[in-house]
């Protein structure tokens, strides 16, 4: 059974393939396995041989007002041709403009025209690959104006338009809440749970800037706050797959595993209730 | 109506260095502090991907040095694709024409074989020319064959000796120094790891005939045009042993 996972880094791939605990998966940015061959993608392959994979897609740009890159989608194709993932995720948000591609996962006012086109995409993308994605919430640090739907709307409209599921990033919805002043727990209450196909945990700090806004840095623990919304949102939705995010200041695996633990945890604590 | 591209050229236009751009989506005074956020956030993605693909550079400059110059290229040339491991094609040649690296002319030939090494592993898997299949190719058919090189194999040959220098400075010795003669610098995939090594005239003519599609005669005539002292077996042996060639078809 798929319980918690780990964002897989390659300083942990021997790590990640000596490890027996039960229900532990592994996830990637496909991005960073798009290449023709190397050591990179045999580490993935051998760590997929005994363990369940997510790819999760942080460059499709699926908010840009452009179709889907047919290079990217075909790339993503391959590996997920190669990987049989049991997840494949992408972002609400974009990166591509007029050719050039910005590492980052970038902001749009969610108007009924934007609903159309990320609508469209997802849809491209799910026909490229032959298989439903979900989509996950953006960590916002923008006080846009413009908008014709709420973010819980806008996503629920993606799911009954298109049939994508949803990824729930905790700590996005944390971070975003506090930047732009609304309630994290309304926010998760409202989500369509059926939806819900997979949670993601991760670490923020503060702006270095000397801003009072919040970073998704995904360089820390996760913090209190954010364990006790996924608990809120677990109880509601029941047990998803739920994965601890690590991209930056990447500490042991064992660390890394600690958190993945009480996670693991928090959806058996779940079962118990349940049962 | 394409709002949603006007947003994006806006946004991409503050991300620039003009925030009212933005105005119709942003009350005035607001968001400057989300704006940097942003523009650090994804400057910070291409710099730590320039970084991971030109380690010899950093580590010859500095941290502060290379993350300066890295932010600066960024701008210029951002990423035409979001599989960053391939990010920094231009970073050398764009280096040859940064005045603050004037005084270490050498820097953009670094960069260049920082560059190899990336494309060596990252290239596509092929099967291996083995000494054994060699062995059961009869001479005469051996001769007139062209060994193909496998996908991962580069070389560069340099004018000064920037190849050991890069060899030095990527095994991290202090003692960096730059010999005079020229030099050229083989990298080939090996057993999932990037071998290096510094080869004279007669292998680089050697590799460079295979590469162009001669048959292993004319590439051996090669070699000894290039040194007419050269040992054409143990030559050989290395780079079979390397795994540099494909397998050919029979």
């Amino acid at each position: 059974m798929i319980t918690a996972g780990l964002g897989l880094k390659s300083q942990h791939y021997a790590d990640a393939l000596g490890c027996d605990a039960e229900g532990l998966w592994f996830e990637v940015h496909p991005e960073n396995y798009m290449s023709a061959g190397g050591p990179r993608l045999a580490a993935l392959e051998a760590v997929r041989a005994r363990r369940p994979l997510s790819l999760h897609g942080v460059g499709l740009s699926l908010a840009a007002d452009a179709d889907p890159d047919p290079d990217h989608l075909a790339a993503l194709k391959r590996l997920v041709d190669r990987f049989e993932p049991f997840v494949v995720s992408e972002h609400l948000a974009w990166s591509t403009h007029r050719g050039a591609h910005q590492p980052d996962l970038l902001p749009f006012p969610r108007t009924h025209a934007a609903l159309a086109r990320i609508a469209a995409n997802i849809g491209r993308m799910q026909d490229a690959l032959g298989r439903r994605v979900l989509i996950e919430n953006p960590s916002l640090y923008l006080p846009l104006t413009g908008h014709d739907l709420d973010e819980v709307t806008f996503l629920t409209a993606l799911v009954e338009h298109t049939g994508c599921g949803l990824l729930v990033d905790v700590n996005n919805v944390f971070v975003s809440a506090s930047n732009l002043g609304y309630a994290a727990e309304a926010y998760l209450d409202a989500l369509p749970a059926e939806a819900i196909g997979e949670i993601h945990l991760a670490g923020h700090g503060a702006d270095t800037g000397g801003s009072s806004l919040l970073i998704d840095t995904h360089g820390a623990p996760v913090a209190e706050p954010v364990w006790a919304l996924y608990r809120r949102l677990i109880r509601r939705i029941g047990p998803r797959p739920t994965l601890i995010e690590r991209d930056d200041d990447i500490p042991a695996f064992a660390i890394l595993m600690a958190e993945r633990d009480r996670a693991a945890a928090e959806l058996s604590a779940l079962e118990a209730v349940h049962a | 109506m394409p709002e949603l591209l006007d947003f994006q050229d806006a946004f991409v236009a503050a991300l620039a260095g003009s925030p009212s751009a933005l105005s119709p989506w942003l009350a005035p005074g607001e968001g400057a502090a989300g704006l940097s956020v942003y523009r650090n956030t994804i400057a910070k993605g291409c710099v730590d991907a320039l970084a991971a693909n030109f380690p010899t550079v950093l580590s010859m400059v500095g941290e502060d040095w290379f993350r300066a110059a890295a932010a600066l290229f960024a701008r210029e040339a951002p990423p035409a694709s979001a599989a960053l491991l391939d990010y920094g094609e231009a970073f050398p040649t764009w280096l040859e024409r940064f005045p603050p690296a004037d005084d270490t002319p050498y820097l953009a030939g670094i960069a260049h074989l920082d560059r190899l090494w990336t494309e060596a592993l990252f290239a596509a898997e092929a099967p291996v020319l083995t000494a054994e299949a060699l062995a059961a190719l009869p001479p005469e058919v051996l001769a007139e064959t062209n060994l193909a090189l496998h996908p991962s194999v580069r070389f560069a040959s340099f004018e000064a000796g920037l190849p050991s220098l890069w060899v030095a400075a990527r095994e991290g010795r202090e003692d960096l120094e730059l010999p005079d003669q020229p030099e050229t610098l083989l990298l080939v995939r090996d057993k999932g790891a990037v071998m290096h090594r510094v080869i004279g005239n007669a292998e680089t003519a050697f590799l460079r005939a295979c590469g162009d599609g001669l048959s292993s005669a004319e590439a051996a005539g090669r070699a000894f045009e290039a040194d007419p002292d050269v040992q054409l077996a143990p030559l050989f042996a290395a780079l079979i042993a390397r795994g540099a060639f494909m397998e050919t078809a029979r």
